[in-house]
């Protein structure tokens, strides 16, 4: 179920019921987990099932791992979770995909292949999860962190529902731990996640889904030709509804977690005030970045083996972090622009060793970044490379033919919703949400509260999707 | 998890709350995050969000209320297929309404259920052809029952859908939406009368008067019309024929949607939708009919610039009449009965209840009398092959 529904706001409700009863701490346990099937059964029951295989192979696979006394064992149990992990991704996200592009490549050199079409249905959240359960094999082939103590808490750890489709994407040294003591959230913890969690759905109901998503559809799914003022509007309008879709489920998350005692990282530290690229990635999808880069980057070399190793590892690693968002090649395409952004800055960071920028270039620099990053972001919205094309060339004034396409209010909302969000991420940029809200009048606090929850009721939002379960 | 340090009073510039994130620590097992709570007096913090919110909510509901809104269903594809399932739990016989929201608005189920013994099944869409519901009714052997189809002309033969994405929702509709439907219909909408897509705060702001930008004119969005029960009977919202405000407002809305769009497809290419259309209906009846269904068109009333709209656009020779004579269907057509003309619409569309009520026995009548009563005088042939 999506947290943007009233099914999600009966089951929290029991969840939080459930969790506060006096009963031993295996029993909650066994509660949250039920819950978190339940939560993911809600949008296909069927698909729990690789829930379980990913659990059963990965618990399998540490515990094997643990007992090995050769290193080739410990390179087949690992093995075995990476292949059992991957390969379940592979079929059920990039089976279409790969096949699509087995039967060009045939045609492309004249042998005409024509397979049966598979109808596969995409298991929501199995990027999240499988790269979940993954990194407690991996921690524990790395020797970076020992196995959970009982089936239970790992499984738990696995499904936690609050993280299960769309993270942040968990490390089992961030979870298991949490799930050894009993948890149960203060009061103020529960009313602080519950503000978290207002704040998260205001960002998705609110300015991503009634605001955003709108002027972005309708230059992106529409066959009309955007000139300069409809293609940036649209692209600027994806850039805010990206961000206020995908750090509102984080942050819904977080608070969700929060009530229930538990604690997740931080994914998103205002990354539109990023000055740079290794920034951006710092601030954007934290728990994914540093995912590809402790299981990827650095075992592919990093930047331990000179110069040229560290660009194809750079590229490689975010080539692959491109495809993972999606089976098509405008995904890859996005992760290796990228790649190549992340590449040149560190060929200047080592041309400009001891530059420093001043105050007025630093913010430059910033915008500099934001407008690079949007154009990463014509890629990652398009469906095809032609329509990309056709709104880079309107970001660029060149398309002769354009009419326009979108209405004062359009352009006023993406101007008003967007220029606060990169004002608000520039004054945050080096301060932490809990800070703003400490420092502020309790009244102030109550107030902003109660507009967000009366804002998100009476936008009266669909309960869409969001955007990274598709992921 | 909490610091030790408070927040308030701190010097400023210091965050006591920063903390590393995983893209701090590269290639080392992460530990338990931090989730400091801010400190604050968070319970009568809570105690007035609270306290605010249901003021707000109040004074919103109150403002709709006084706009004339009361309580009603949502019209979405939830409630739709809740109506499309009782085909398959038993009710396959069943008389069956698709079309457009004339048909929904001017056939009252409570009145045809009173002269039938039995209450249809409405599967009507606003702003839709009826042609994609009639396809997925075709492909459904357990339906044999009777199909009355909606006729709007700039919708059908434009095959215009608006609301064309009910079928793929109900064969697709997770649990969790299930349930959320029937939550809503208990715990929201029969009490919230802002619970409604017209009141949104983007569809509120999003309708004010902005200036227009220069080569892009906003055609007017058509506003609410109806209401809808449980089991999607609807009727005009009283608004439209008593506040002429309202009224007035809704003639505009359709004015400026007959006027021509740089958005509106070629002669040459409407011509080419028109037949697409009515083969497709062709097709479609034909199958219907292969298992024992029976068809009735019905063009239902227009006037005013509606009619005149339609008549000039899609003349009733070059569609109704080719529909009638490709598909080889009986049809209705309002023009062709005394008793189902002369009823008031007040925004040249959809009837108010009372007339809606009037002509749904009116046409009730019609039907019986020479389609599907006993002793009808033009009884459609079951099991026929429609013409091509």
């Amino acid at each position: 179920m999506v947290f943007n529904s009233l099914t999600f706001i009966v089951f929290f409700a029991c969840v939080l019921g459930l969790h506060s009863l006096p009963l031993p701490w295996t029993a909650k346990k066994i509660n949250l987990l039920i819950a978190s099937y339940l939560f993911y059964a809600a949008w296909n029951p069927p698909f729990v099932i690789l829930l379980w295989i990913s659990t059963v192979v990965d618990w399998y696979a540490a515990q094997g791992l643990v007992k090995a006394r050769r290193q080739s064992s410990r390179h087949a149990w690992m093995l075995l979770s990476v292949v059992a992990n991957l390969g379940m991704l592979g079929y059920f996200k990039y089976g279409q995909f790969l096949l699509d592009n087995f039967t060009a490549l045939m045609s492309a050199i004249g042998i005409a292949y024509h397979p049966a079409h598979y109808d596969i249905v995409l298991p929501v959240g199995i990027s999240f999860y499988t790269f979940a359960t993954m990194s407690y094999t991996l921690d524990v082939y790395l020797r970076r962190a020992a196995p959970a103590r009982n089936l239970l808490d790992y499984a738990l750890f696995v499904t936690f529902f609050p993280h299960l489709v769309a993270g942040p994407i968990m490390r089992p040294t961030e979870l298991v731990p949490q799930f050894a003591q009993p948890r149960r959230a203060s009061a103020d913890q529960l009313r602080f996640g519950l503000a978290l969690m207002t704040l998260g759905l205001f960002n998705k109901i609110v300015l991503a889904d009634s605001f955003l998503s709108q002027v972005a559809e309708r230059v992106y799914d529409s066959d009309k030709i955007p000139g300069a003022l409809d293609a940036w509007a649209a692209t600027l309008a994806f850039s805010g509804q990206i961000f206020c879709d995908f750090a509102g489920y984080s942050t819904t998350a977080i608070g969700a977690a929060l009530c229930l005692g538990f604690a997740m990282p931080d994914n998103f530290r205002f990354p539109y005030a990023a000055v740079g690229f290794s920034d951006f990635w710092r601030r954007w999808h934290i728990t994914l970045s540093s995912w590809l880069r402790d299981y990827l980057y650095i075992p592919l070399g990093g930047n331990r083996h000179g110069a040229r190793r560290t660009y194809l590892a750079l590229m490689c690693t975010m080539l692959l972090g491109g495809l993972w968002h999606g089976a098509n090649w405008t995904f890859v395409a996005w992760g290796g622009l990228h790649g190549l952004y992340l590449a040149v800055e560190r060929l200047l960071r080592a041309r400009f060793v001891n530059y420093r920028p001043g105050p007025v270039v630093f913010v430059l620099l910033g915008l500099l970044t934001y407008t690079l990053v949007n154009i990463t972001w014509v890629f990652f919205r398009a469906k095809t490379f032609s329509k990309a094309w056709i709104v880079l060339r309107g970001m660029a004034g060149q398309n002769a033919a354009a009419r326009p396409i979108l209405a004062t209010y359009s352009l006023l909302s993406v101007a008003a919703i967007v220029g606060a969000l990169l004002v608000t991420h520039w004054l945050m940029r080096s301060r932490t949400l809990e800070s703003l809200v400490a420092r502020a009048p309790a009244a102030a606090v109550s107030m902003v509260w109660a507009l967000m929850a009366f804002a998100i009721i009476i936008a009266q939002g669909s309960g869409s999707a969001f955007i990274y379960f598709q992921f | 998890m909490l610091p030790a340090v408070a927040a308030r009073g701190a010097a400023p510039g210091v965050d006591h709350y920063a903390r590393q994130t995983a893209a701090d620590r590269p290639g080392v097992a992460q530990p338990v995050p931090l989730r400091p709570v801010p400190r604050q007096p968070w319970g009568p913090i809570l105690l007035g969000a609270v306290a605010l919110l249901a003021l707000l909510i109040a004074g919103w509901e109150g403002y709709w209320r006084s706009f004339g809104a009361r309580p009603g269903y949502r019209n979405t594809y939830g409630l739709w297929a809740i109506q499309r399932r009782r085909i398959d739990a038993g009710e396959g016989n069943a008389t069956v309404l698709v079309g457009a929201s004339r048909i929904y608005y001017d056939i009252q189920l409570p009145v045809w259920e009173r002269l039938d013994g039995r209450r249809p099944i409405q599967l009507a869409f606003e702003g839709t052809s009826p042609l994609p519901y009639l396809e997925d009714l075709a492909a459904d052997q357990k339906f044999t029952g009777r199909v009355l189809i909606g006729v709007a002309p700039d919708l059908f033969f434009s095959g215009y859908e608006y609301r064309g994405g009910a079928v793929r929702y109900t064969r697709k509709e997770t649990p969790s939406e299930f349930i959320g439907q029937r939550l809503s219909m208990r715990l929201i909408e029969p009490y919230l009368a802002f619970e409604d897509g017209d009141f949104s705060l983007a569809t509120v702001l999003e309708r004010q008067p902005w200036p227009e930008r220069p080569g892009k004119h906003v055609f007017l969005d058509p506003r609410k019309l109806g209401y809808h029960d449980a089991d999607r009977n609807s009727y005009l919202w009283d608004k439209v024929a008593d506040d002429p405000e309202y009224h007035e407002l809704w003639q505009r809305i359709w004015h400026d949607n007959f006027q021509p769009s740089p958005d509106d497809p070629t002669p040459a290419q409407a011509l080419k939708t028109e037949k697409e259309q009515i083969s497709r209906a062709a097709r479609v009846v034909a199958k219907l009919r292969a298992h024992g269904v029976q068809v009735l068109f019905v063009r239902m009333p227009s006037s005013g610039e509606y009619l005149q709209f339609e008549n000039a656009h899609f003349p009733r020779k070059r569609t109704w009449d080719a529909l009638l004579a490709a598909t080889g269907a009986a049809g209705i057509h309002f023009e062709d009965y005394p008793e189902l003309q002369g009823y008031y619409l007040p925004e040249w569309s959809h009837m108010t209840r009372p007339e809606a009520e009037r002509f749904t026995a009116a046409l009730y009548g019609v039907i019986e009398r020479e389609f599907w009563g006993p002793n009808a005088s033009r009884p459609p042939a079951a099991k026929a092959t429609a013409a091509q």
